[in-house]
């Protein structure tokens, strides 16, 4: 009508390359993919009777010939792989099950869970991890049978405190499938460099390793901090971190008395790590905030240890393959010696039409085999204890300081109550500012005042949720 | 009445008959139902998809609800008595209003310059506009890596170009004081683009035929620009004001991108409103108090756009 | 008219020096503005190591094809790229037919509530779609659509911004004499639409539907919501998948996202030849 065609060359090769690629893609989704591995299609003929596998559970769905499908949602998409591996194994043994597994970005699976549980539109099996809590609170989520709680209670199997995060008024409602905890990690080059011969035992020895372990360059700024703190970032992490020093000096973020709680940390615990930060800011100065920190910091070499879940090693794998390093067990406070874990564990929801298949399918991925293949590929401490993970730990030493075991080394975790995401999260935001405060070095009544506003203000976030006690 | 053909037809006849009946004539008629029949349909999706969800939110405002149990407390307006209050919330405000001014402010301005540029058609301006685009369709994985680079403050290149001018190095995401500047920056860049494509599209559709009279009469480039481009640019610049209004007011990206993770910026230094009604719905589980928060961001927007409405009211046609 | 055209637009262009630094300043903005798509690019070829590289490097010492390989394997890509594909053309196609005839209608008919009407459809824009995405889900489920197309891209067929957008640039460009002397002529009000005001404006048409494919192409927390299956999945779902706990795989990220660019680019390349065009008033003034 008004105008026509151009016939620009450019235009014109390039929306022949569009179309190409764009047909590819057509020809491509139509056909299937040759290069990645096709889910089997469940068969409508009648297959033969599955066996019952090594799998610990027998189970009556199995061995029917009824098509089953069941649906996985994970918050960790670099479980992905894993869970095909699994997902694949269970359908050689019993061709009649089908999965879709889905993973999507956690804070985006949160949200979704958020409209999907309510609403019954949810997978048949969930990975999540005690924020299932309101969940269960409203009666949304069923328990597990018997069964379950019988293998989740086995002696050395699973950890007390993993599986009282799965347990709502008595029962539970899960098992668990991996978790994730803290170790030092500490550059071994470095170590050798300031010729310190072992990790540090106690969080004084990590002070003065720091120290030794600080490079700096010819105007005095740091190069390489001797211990990378979180300083920043939104979000709770950084109160989270801060819960790694705190514990260790007697501390906690909030403590429970009776069904209520309360703050735990305006004591000398508090004020303890708060020092400790700040000493290791402007006194010994042993990390500096321009410099990056967490996995990319030690990666690229700018900090000698740091606090972190076993992921990273997957990461460093990747990333920094000829890094020199290896983990540590926290080290021993001023009055506790312990890391911090936090479990991710396997649900059945209400609409599942095949529970059955879908426990039986729980407990056939939690196979030894399946355990180490999860240490070994994607890097997240598999929650299952009774298996040997020598054969991973050989190839992968470093994850020593993850699977380091000792009757004195505790293993504690955040409660589980809705409210404690709000306080950690406003603990961070103060935090944050405490770091950056230079007037609290020699001042122990600045400290005491800090801690002490900071402890009043995760009271009275208690006290409008109502679970303050009085 | 009717300014008829000889003959009327049946049609009309008939549409004559009904219009009389509403005591308007034919032409009126056959408007009006074009109006209702293309509206109609329009409005019933809009209904559905907007109106009916954001009233079902709207209502959670007043009570106390975590979204997940269905025993909500109604407790009409403790929501909102909570909220003024609530000192984050008077930051957010804070924080997003001088973010919108600044930001909307520099975008305009921005943008306005490169339609002006860029307005007669070139190889090299049609190089440029692809180019000034791409901010908007780059995704956000590849503009946080870079911008977190830029403003890195050891290594970044912003550092790096101001310590030609022989200015020390500043931690844009670090200082709690800049870091908001750094998001606006951020925002301004990404939304760039979009200005310029509908300002462009605004003064390419001025008829040639107003800048030669002008001429002919002596106007120069100034002199054109402010007497025929502005104000026939009139209804869109209103348009590119008030949509960067509603959405520097809802911004959430940005700041999420640049606060997340452990290089981030500190969260209440660039803390927004959609952040914090993110915070309050998605972390904390605070439902009516966040749907609350919600309903004063839309009733601080809407004001707004009333407002600009009103001020390029002589424009319009209305 | 060519050399009018040069003349009448106020450009720089008579004034040497401005034209200078106009231009230096344009080449300055340039390189800032295209800086994060040249990385994208370099990362889509970068082995691991060199990916995380500080500060970032934008030539890959070692390319590989690695990266789109693993996009590859990692999920079925090429579904989700058609599913992106029928989701934006259709939005895009919906949004700008719709928008062009409710901001016709607001814009040059006057009816009672029209206002008000309009502030309305404005005001839906003023929410942040995450506030009332729960209940649009729950209203979805209640019409049996969970997991279905129809639900994946109905919230992108309307735009309150695509016809807040139609209606200033026909208050701006469309004269009132055109329609009613096409009224006096015996055409139907339709007709106008079809055969005036759509070709009339087609070049804010062709930027809207640019817009709209990018919003639609560019959906992530909608399409996670109402999908329950990965047949239904979009490129940006599909990217997330590289978007661990703690971590990002920008290789593959950056890779997906490259293929995923390159529709939105094309549509941005042949609409924008369409803005160029403008109106062209022959013979109606005067």
């Amino acid at each position: 009508m008004l105008y026509q065609m151009s016939r620009n060359t450019f235009l014109q090769r390039f929306a022949l390359l569009i179309l190409a690629l764009g047909l590819g893609m057509v020809i491509l989704a139509c056909a299937g993919q040759p290069l990645a591995p096709q889910a089997p299609t469940a068969p409508t003929a009648q297959p033969p009777a599955a066996q019952a596998t090594s799998a610990p559970a027998a189970t009556s769905a199995t061995s029917s010939n009824q098509p089953v499908k069941l649906t996985i949602w994970s918050g960790y998409p670099e479980m992905e792989p894993w869970y095909k591996e699994v997902t694949d194994a269970y359908t050689k043994e019993h061709p009649n099950v089908t999965f879709e597994i889905l993973t999507f970005p956690l804070r985006d699976y949160e949200q979704k869970l958020s409209a999907t549980i309510p609403s019954d539109t949810a997978a048949d099996i969930i990975e999540v991890s005690s924020f299932v809590a309101k969940f269960v609170d409203a009666g949304l989520i069923p328990p597990a049978p018997d069964k379950i709680a019988e293998w989740n209670n086995a002696p050395g199997r699973y950890d007390a405190a993993i599986v009282k995060d799965l347990t709502y008024n008595g029962k539970q409602y899960a098992v668990p499938l991996f978790y994730g905890s803290t170790a030092l990690y500490y550059n071994k080059k470095d170590f050798a460099d300031a010729g310190l011969t072992k990790p540090p035992e106690t969080f004084d020895e990590l002070m003065d390793d720091a120290q030794k372990l600080t490079q700096r360059d010819a105007s005095g700024n740091i190069t390489v901090a001797g211990h990378g703190f979180r300083l920043f970032g939104a979000g709770s992490g950084v109160a989270e971190k801060f819960l790694f020093y705190l514990w260790p000096a007697g501390g906690d973020i909030i403590v429970p008395v009776g069904d209520k709680w309360k703050e735990g940390y305006n004591n000398d615990a508090g004020r303890w790590a708060l020092k400790y930060y700040i000493d290791a800011l402007y006194k010994y100065k042993v990390d500096d905030p321009k410099l990056k920190r967490d996995a990319e910091g030690f990666e690229l070499g700018q900090s000698a240890t740091f606090f972190r879940e076993s992921w990273v090693i997957g990461d460093i794998k990747k990333n920094a393959p000829t890094l020199d390093y290896s983990t540590a067990p926290v080290p021993k406070g001023p009055k506790r010696w312990g890391h911090i874990i936090a479990g991710e564990d396997l649900f059945v929801t209400r609409t599942a039409k095949n529970p059955d298949v879908a426990w039986d399918f729980i407990l056939f991925a939690v196979q030894p085999q399946y355990m180490q293949d999860l240490l070994r590929n994607v890097g997240w401490l598999p929650s299952r204890h009774d298996v040997d993970y020598g054969p991973v730990l050989k190839d992968n030493p470093q994850f020593a300081g993850f699977v380091f075991s000792d009757p004195n080394y505790q293993a504690y975790m955040t409660p589980a109550i809705p409210v404690f995401d709000e306080v950690e999260t406003k603990m961070a935001e103060r935090l944050i500012q405490l770091y950056t405060d230079a007037s609290l070095l020699d001042n122990p009544d600045g400290i005491a005042k800090a801690v002490a506003d900071m402890a009043a203000e995760t009271n009275s976030i208690l006290d409008k949720a109502g679970v303050l006690a009085k | 009445m009717d300014v008829l053909k000889p003959q009327a037809s049946i049609q009309e006849r008939w549409s004559d008959a009904l219009a009389h009946r509403f005591h308007i004539n034919r032409f009126q008629l056959s408007k009006l139902l074009f109006v209702y029949l293309s509206l109609l349909p329009i409005l019933a999706l809009f209904a559905f998809l907007r109106l009916v969800p954001i009233t079902s939110s709207f209502q959670l405002s007043f009570f106390q609800s975590n979204l997940i149990n269905p025993a909500n407390k109604f407790i009409g307006l403790d929501n909102f008595q909570e909220l003024l209050q609530d000192k984050l919330f008077i930051l957010a405000i804070r924080n997003t209003t001088l973010f919108a001014i600044a930001g909307v402010l520099f975008s305009i301005l921005i943008a306005l310059g490169l339609a002006v540029l860029l307005a007669k058609r070139s190889r090299l301006g049609g190089l440029y506009e692809t180019i000034y685009f791409l901010p908007v369709i780059t995704p956000w994985v590849a503009v946080s890596v870079i911008w977190k680079w830029i403003y890195d403050p050891s290594y970044g290149l912003l550092n790096y170009i101001l310590s030609w001018f022989g200015i020390k190095p500043i931690g844009w995401l670090i200082d709690p004081n800049i870091a908001l500047i750094a998001v606006i920056i951020l925002a301004v860049w990404k939304s760039i683009g979009y200005n310029m494509i509908i300002l462009l599209v605004g003064i390419r559709d001025i008829p040639e035929v107003y800048y030669e009279a002008a001429q002919l009469d002596g106007a120069n480039g100034w002199g054109l620009f402010r007497y025929i481009t502005l104000p026939l640019l009139r209804p869109i610049l209103l348009f590119v004001a008030i949509v960067s209004t509603i959405n520097a007011y809802n911004v959430f990206t940005p700041v999420y991108i640049m606060t997340t993770g452990s290089q981030g910026a500190q969260g209440n230094a660039v803390r927004t409103l959609v952040f914090d009604i993110y915070e309050n719905a998605f972390r904390y589980f605070k439902w009516g108090y966040a749907s609350a928060e919600a309903v004063s961001l839309f009733l601080i927007v809407l004001l707004l756009t009333i407002i600009q409405f009103r001020l390029g009211r002589s424009s319009e046609s209305v | 008219m060519k050399q009018a055209a040069t003349l009448a637009r106020p450009t720089s262009s008579n004034v040497p020096v401005l034209r200078i630094g106009a231009h230096l300043i344009l080449l300055f903005g340039a390189i800032i503005m295209v800086l994060p798509f040249l990385w994208i690019i370099a990362t889509s070829l970068k082995p691991p190591p060199e990916v995380i590289a500080f500060p970032p490097t934008f030539i890959p010492k070692e390319p590989t094809f690695n990266n789109f390989v693993e996009v590859f394997q990692r999920a079925p890509f090429p579904r989700f790229f058609l599913n992106s594909l029928i989701v934006s053309t259709i939005a895009t196609v919906s949004v700008v037919f719709t928008s062009t005839l409710a901001g016709y209608v607001f814009a040059k008919y006057q009816f009672p509530g029209r206002n008000l009407l309009f502030l309305l459809v404005l005001a839906t824009a003023m929410v942040p779609f995450e506030t009332y995405m729960i209940p649009l889900y729950l209203e979805m489920k209640q019409v049996s659509l969970i997991n279905t197309y129809p639900a994946l891209v109905a919230p992108e067929l309307i735009m309150s911004f695509g016809i807040f957008l139609m209606r200033q640039t026909i208050i701006a460009s469309l004269p009132d004499e055109l329609l009613d002397a096409a009224r006096i002529d015996g055409a139907s009000e339709w007709r106008i639409f079809r055969q005036i005001v759509i070709p009339l404006m087609s070049s804010a048409m062709g930027a809207l539907a640019i817009f709209a494919f990018l919003s639609s192409w560019g959906a992530f927390i909608w399409p996670l919501l109402i999908t329950s299956s990965r047949d239904l999945w979009t490129m940006e779902l599909g990217l997330g998948m590289f978007q661990f706990r703690f971590t990002v795989d920008y290789g593959p990220i950056a890779a997906g996202s490259l293929i995923s660019l390159l529709p939105i680019l094309l549509v941005f390349l042949v609409l924008r030849r369409n803005i160029i065009r403008g109106i062209t008033l022959t013979g109606l003034k005067g």
